[in-house]
């Protein structure tokens, strides 16, 4: 259960940052499955600002041969990435 | 000796059809397929009435069928004007209008994002890739190239016609279309032949968008040796570890690029030499290096040639310096160097003389020779101000470009570059007129008053800022404002941090104090 509920929370500080920063950019829409790269919500600065975020609000260490494509395509492929980590 | 262009192409493809030419996104074009796709794709124009000198439009990201268009519509007499696939749809509205472009290569959702006034000018469109619903009839798909022939077209242009216009930011809001003839391409392509000495055992990078005019070196010098261009698309670019890894994959042996994508590969990419064998050359213009990584990249790749590189997309590359390891220590900025060959620059000073070497004098950059645009397209008032009669040279008339640069010229003869004349900046490479950030601003109904600024970073070059002044108090957001910025201008340009107040600083002309904004930002550390 508690498990659960750290999971959705995940998700959601997630999505909530993705989108704070999707917006910003003009971008109104992201879905859990959209491209961040394709949509450039994402740029070579907002890919450090992203990684330092799931840094500190997870207390994970993201080393750089970490910061590749699939682990940061969409909301949901950061989700699996950072609960991965979690789990480990 | 190509005089146009394409000829590079036909040259290279009777001498290496069977060669890869291009690779992008898992796939790739030899050398015989990409002047025969080039071929049909201009066949496919003509057919349709492209006229010598028409305009088309390339808006799709970045993909081997980038160079067919390219040279396809060469081929066909055509210009063309790559548009950033990333910017905001009424930007690109606004250039479609403003060079009448009459074929737009692009995908079916791009286009249908179009506004149907901009669209005015457009005959039809070819589209990339799933034309998505209601694309209109008089459009093509791509596929469609296959039902022309592929033989080769006699060259109808002459070596003083344009090749393509390239969009860049323009300080009273609007973008403005830099024309380049296929000699002015040429002069610059030919010195770097020359320079970096480039063969068919190549492999050369493409790290640039093709809108910005660092991807000329990539695609035509590629081109021109019979060598392999690797596209570094945006899902690479974005990734130091992969774009560190596609180096050493693809065995690139010339990169090109602005200094912030080395920086990040400096940073996180893991750089090492002993892994990068084939790496032999490293250029990088387009914003200054700090010296403090190029040191480190100088360190990290002793085998590697450094090559900082100088000019504006109106000249292409003017001038060029080759770092030097042993002179790298005692240096506090790294000189923008001496001319290319076949190119003449001069610094004017204040009272109009030519600077002298060693007087120590600054003086604004100026360019002359058959690298030199012929000017903006559809607007008179600004090339007369960047291009100028030469009125140094008294024996005939011809034209000289203002770089807006100030510089030194050392005793040594190398140029340096000491900061701008006006408020153009660089970010991550990108020529940012911050002008047309405030005009963005001040479209926003309650925008009152607006000053865009760019905070020194070394990383990145600059960060942009701005300060704005609603209304009324209270009524505006910094994100509302962002949003509204991105309709107008492209993602580079949105200032990433926008701060409220209720006035802004003004000149004793009335004008927003810029210089007063900047010195109350806090320092970089």
């Amino acid at each position: 259960m508690t498990e659960q509920v750290e999971n959705v929370n995940v998700k959601d500080q997630i999505r909530e940052f993705v989108r704070e920063a999707a917006q910003r950019k003009g971008v109104s829409e992201v879905t859990d499955d959209q491209s961040l790269v394709e949509s450039g919500v994402i740029d070579s600065l907002g890919i450090f600002r992203l990684v330092a975020f799931l840094e500190e609000s997870f207390r994970v260490r993201i080393g750089d041969e970490e910061i590749v494509g699939e682990n940061f395509e969409s909301i949901a492929g950061i989700e699996r990435f950072v609960l991965n980590k979690l789990n480990r | 000796m190509a005089y146009v262009l394409q000829q590079l192409l036909s040259a290279s493809a009777k001498r290496y059809p069977e060669k890869p030419v291009v690779c992008a996104r898992g796939k790739a074009l030899t050398y015989r397929e990409l002047d025969e796709h080039s071929n049909q794709l201009a066949q496919l124009l003509l057919a349709r009435g492209l006229k010598k000198g028409d305009r088309v439009g390339l808006y799709f990201p970045k993909s081997v069928e980038s160079l067919a268009a390219m040279f396809g519509v060469l081929k066909a007499g055509g210009v063309y004007v790559p548009l950033d696939p990333q910017a905001p749809a009424e930007r690109i509205g606004y250039i479609i209008g403003n060079c009448q472009i009459k074929v737009l290569i692009t995908t079916g959702d791009r286009l249908h994002a179009l506004d149907s006034a901009a669209l005015r000018s457009l005959e039809f469109s070819i589209l990339l890739g799933a034309a998505g619903n209601g694309s209109f009839e008089r459009d093509l798909p791509w596929a469609a190239l296959s039902e022309y022939p592929s033989t080769e077209l006699a060259v109808q242009n002459v070596t003083t016609d344009l090749a393509y216009i390239l969009y860049t930011s323009g300080s009273t809001g609007r973008p403005k279309g830099v024309m380049l003839t296929h000699q002015n391409a040429l002069t610059f392509v030919q010195w770097c032949a020359d320079t970096f000495r480039v063969t068919a055992e190549d492999n050369l990078s493409n790290h640039a968008p093709l809108h910005f005019d660092l991807s000329v070196f990539d695609v035509y010098n590629s081109v021109e040796a019979g060598a392999t261009l690797h596209m570094v698309t945006d899902d690479l670019a974005l990734f130091p570890a992969s774009l560190a890894n596609f180096i050493r994959d693809r065995q690139i042996s010339i990169w090109y690029s602005v200094p912030s994508a080395l920086v990040l590969l400096l940073l996180h990419g893991n750089l090492r030499a002993e892994n990068l064998p084939r790496l032999r050359i490293v250029l990088f213009a387009g914003e200054v290096f700090a010296m403090k990584y190029l040191r480190q990249l100088a360190e990290l790749l002793p085998q590697v040639e450094l090559y900082n590189l100088y000019g504006p997309t109106e000249t292409n590359v003017c001038t060029y310096h080759r770092v030097d390891r042993d002179r790298l220590h005692g240096m506090t900025s790294l000189p923008i160097g001496q001319a290319c060959a076949n190119t003449e620059v001069f610094a004017v000073d204040e009272n109009d003389q030519i600077v002298a070497a060693g007087s120590g004098k600054e003086g604004e950059l100026h360019v002359r020779g058959p690298a030199v645009t012929p000017g903006y397209w559809a607007d008179a008032e600004k090339t007369n101000k960047a291009c100028l009669p030469n009125r140094f040279q008294p024996h005939f008339e011809e034209k000289m470009y203002r770089t807006g640069d100030i510089v030194t010229l050392s005793a040594d003869g190398d140029y340096y570059y000491v900061g701008r004349r006006d408020s153009m900046v660089k970010s991550r490479g990108y020529r940012i007129e911050l002008g047309e950030i405030e005009a963005a601003l001040l479209s926003h109904p309650g925008v009152r008053e607006a000053a865009a600024l760019a905070i020194p970073d070394e990383e990145v070059g600059s960060r942009l800022k701005a300060i704005v002044a609603p209304h009324s108090a209270g009524t505006l957001s910094a994100k509302e404002l962002q949003q509204h910025c991105a309709t107008r201008i492209p993602k580079y340009m949105i200032p990433e941090q926008i701060e409220l107040r209720d006035t802004l600083p003004k000149t004793s002309t009335g004008k927003v104090d810029r210089i007063q904004l900047s010195r109350t930002q806090p320092q970089p550390v």
